[in-house]
């Protein structure tokens, strides 16, 4: 498939490879496959961000590659790096070859006019190693590039993404500029760690994911743990709604709904009850502080509706 | 459609959002791939071009109410028109002050187009800078909304007025349609003005720690300790400098490896023959942090202030690029006084020698005005700014306006408050105007609270 059709399309082909979404959600991401243009998706933690690129690049049946962002990403480990030591292996290793190509050199401009004749066997693809920007550029076919957590980068890097987000090209020095062959579906995720600059922001479509109404949460606890019973998983919903209510250090997110769906299963429980929240408190808070809180409310968080 | 985008724009423009020609053009370019009937498309279409970030949403979403529902509800019953009587109170509200912008702005607004409005409530919320000084220069935005709250009502009676004089000529069916068609426009114009934008929080929250051992020293408020006890807290915090630094060093470690330097490669393979063996790589300065530090040093955080001057001073140490001021009611910079004496005279010379006045009641208003006029050029996207104190501004305008300036232009924005949570939303406390604007804000009320925030420092 090369895209989608309609807004309801996108819809449906992500929900069959199992990520629910509200309309809005597909909304943009219909536009950004449609037009070709970069989607930047923000939300808190766990909310489904990388979810979101794995699942459109699956329904597009599209490869994905993934570039993970951090401080002191550089180019080298983005776009790509000269391979340095296969390089200097077969200049050993043709030494005597390019012996032979001067020794005939009657001047030493000659010579070094010889070697410049075959700069290419140095520098060419063959030492270039790719990385996941330049992969996603000369893949044959559209893939998805997922610049995960864009956020954690550094300015410097954010500024060179724009060369790659607007006119899907790059340029490397001795080789020079490579346009793209096919145009990849770039999906940005940032968890606002700090903002991003007004020209990334210009250049991409934006997409923000909150934690879901309690009926799409449902709905993604039904497709995700189909083993869970019906009654257990509305009140289970109801109260991680009340949790998120809680004056939380971190809140739990639909992650930590699904791992508390799986722990439930696992130790084969029918109803929730205050001593099973309290049980299995460690699923959904990460954090002491967090977990006494939620303890101490357990008998409210429990309570069936 | 293009007409209504290109309206709404402009619309949006006036109310301060950021709207490139660019994300209009695209804008425009998607509108045909959706179904413009379905409001939940046609919503996600314009959000996601023109509201880029989580902050600018909630205005977003309040322009798009205003411009999409308030404003295109349709007359009820279209046989009866009320064109013309509508039109004829607009000329009325805006005769009342014919050279005044705010009656032609409301007029406009009745007539359905809010962009003057828009445009005039921006600029009394952002003038803060307005010059006069003086009593009352602090409430600068609850005065100049005062005029137009005058003007809504002048409106409503000339509207009162003129059914009145009218009764006769009109069918009381239409004269009911027009006295809630403008009613409604009214009310709207009225809340857009009383109602203050709610930010939706983009901080991730307070950040926390459970308390350890809560008779220790790192638990106890920088009020309650006895002198030893500040003796041995000062040596703990030159500790945690200490590691700041390590910190600091560890990243030049990390940022070595870098592009090839060749110069140096061939200079090293003259050792071997010249095989380039070892490999040089040129080293990528690292990142020089940038910092502005504002500490607060009135009387309701003065337990603290000496920790935080500490904690300052050891910042300019370990960065290059530090400027640090400290506030009362008006911003003193301190840096100079930092880089040149040790830590216990540069403290000594901050509390006597700046022209600061320590008893005066401490107005957050008038040090970020102060801030923007003479440093506000200096913040960019590599400047981290940390504001220390308690957010209390004796009920002045707090001026969230130029903290949200701070934020558009700088890399991260941090709070301490140095003041019990419990205390936060209480009084004259602004932190609940201040908090949604910022990245990140922290308790920061004892040691352990302090050392967390050096640790996770990130730059």
């Amino acid at each position: 498939m090369n895209g989608f059709d309609s807004v309801e399309d996108t819809r449906r082909a992500l929900e069959a490879v199992g990520y629910i979404c509200t309309p809005q959600v597909a909304t943009v991401v219909f536009l950004a496959a449609a037009t070709d243009k970069p989607l930047l998706v923000e939300g808190p933690a766990g909310v489904g961000k990388t979810e979101l690129a794995k699942a459109v690049a699956q329904s597009l049946g599209r490869p994905m590659i993934r570039l993970q962002c951090y401080e002191g990403l550089d180019e080298a480990k983005a776009l790509y790096e000269w391979e340095y030591a296969k390089q200097l292996l077969y200049t050993q290793i043709v030494k005597e070859k390019v012996r032979e190509l001067i020794g005939a050199a009657a001047s030493l401009s000659e010579a070094v006019e010889r070697i410049a004749v075959e700069e290419s066997a140095f520098f060419s693809e063959r030492f270039m190693l790719a990385r996941p920007l330049l992969k996603a550029i000369t893949a044959p076919d559209p893939v998805v590039l997922l610049i995960d957590e864009v956020d954690k980068s550094d300015p410097e890097f954010e500024a060179f993404l724009l060369e790659l987000l607007s006119d899907f090209q790059v340029t490397i020095p001795e080789l020079g500029t490579r346009r793209a062959a096919s145009i990849p579906l770039v999906v940005l995720t940032s968890n606002s760690f700090r903002d991003m600059s007004d020209a990334l922001k210009r250049r991409c479509l934006h997409l923000y994911i909150d934690y879901p109404p309690p009926e799409q949460e449902l709905a993604i606890v039904r497709s995700k743990v189909p083993g869970l019973a019906e009654a257990l998983a509305r009140h289970m919903v109801a109260a991680m709604e009340r949790i998120r209510g809680l004056e939380l250090k971190k809140k739990p997110s639909i992650s930590e709904t699904l791992d508390w769906a799986r722990a439930l299963i696992a130790l084969q429980l029918d109803t929730l009850s205050p001593e099973v929240v309290e049980a299995t408190l460690g699923v959904i808070c990460k954090h002491r502080e967090d977990a006494r809180q939620v303890a101490q409310q357990s008998a409210k968080v429990a309570a069936s509706s | 459609m293009v007409p209504l985008i290109l309206d709404f724009v402009a619309c949006a423009r006036a109310a301060g959002l950021r709207v490139s020609t660019g994300e209009v053009l695209d804008c425009l370019g998607q509108a045909g791939r959706i179904d413009p009937l379905d409001e939940s498309q046609f919503f996600s279409l314009l959000r996601a071009n023109m509201a880029k970030s989580r902050l600018e949403q909630e205005r977003f979403d309040r322009i798009y109410h205003l411009y999409f529902h308030e404003l295109q509800r349709e007359i009820e019953d279209p046989s009866v028109s009320i064109a013309a009587q509508t039109e004829e109170i607009d000329a009325q509200v805006r005769a009342m002050a014919p050279r005044d912008p705010i009656a032609g702005a409301i007029a406009d607004f009745l007539g359905g187009d809010p962009t003057a409005y828009l445009h005039l409530l921006r600029q009394i919320d952002g003038e803060g800078d307005s010059g006069r000084r003086g009593p009352g220069a602090n409430l600068g935005s609850l005065v100049r909304r005062l005029p137009v709250l005058t003007a809504l009502d002048q409106a409503r009676t000339i509207l009162a007025d003129y059914l009145a004089a009218h009764r006769r000529q009109i069918h009381w069916e239409a004269r009911r349609q027009i006295d809630r068609h403008i009613r409604q426009r009214l009310d709207s114009a009225r809340r857009l003005l009383t109602e203050p934008e709610r930010h939706a929080v983009s901080a991730q929250g307070i950040r926390r720690k459970p308390p350890e051992n809560p008779d220790r020293l790192g638990e106890r408020t920088f009020s309650g300790l006895s002198p030893a006890e500040v003796d041995q807290m000062r040596q703990v915090v030159a500790r945690l400098v200490r590691k700041l630094k390590d910190a600091v060093g560890l990243r030049h470690a990390a940022r070595s490896r870098g592009l090839l330097d060749v110069k140096k490669t061939l200079r090293r393979a003259a050792r071997y023959q010249g095989v380039p063996l070892e490999l040089r790589h040129r080293r990528r300065p690292p990142r020089k942090a940038r910092l502005m530090v504002l500490c607060d040093l009135s009387g309701s955080v003065w337990s603290a202030a000496r920790f935080m001057l500490n904690m300052i001073y050891a910042f300019q140490d370990c960065f290059d690029r530090v400027r640090s001021f400290v506030f009362v009611a008006g911003l003193v910079e301190v840096t100079g006084l930092f880089d040149h004496h040790d830590i216990d005279r540069a403290i000594a010379k901050v509390l006597t020698e700046t022209d600061l006045e320590y008893g005066a009641a401490t107005d957050y208003g008038l040090t970020l005005r102060q801030f923007r006029s003479a440093c506000m050029d200096a913040v960019n996207r590599k400047t981290t700014v940390i504001v220390i104190g308690d957010g209390r501004s004796n009920y002045g305008n707090p001026e969230e306006g130029i903290v949200a300036e701070i934020r558009d232009r700088c890399r991260r924005l941090i709070w301490l408050n140095p003041e019990s949570e419990a205390f936060w939303y209480t009084g004259d406390s602004e932190m609940r105007t201040y908090m949604p604007l910022c990245n990140e804000v922290r308790p920061c009320q004892n040691l352990n609270q302090l050392s967390d925030f050096i640790r996770d420092l990130v730059l």
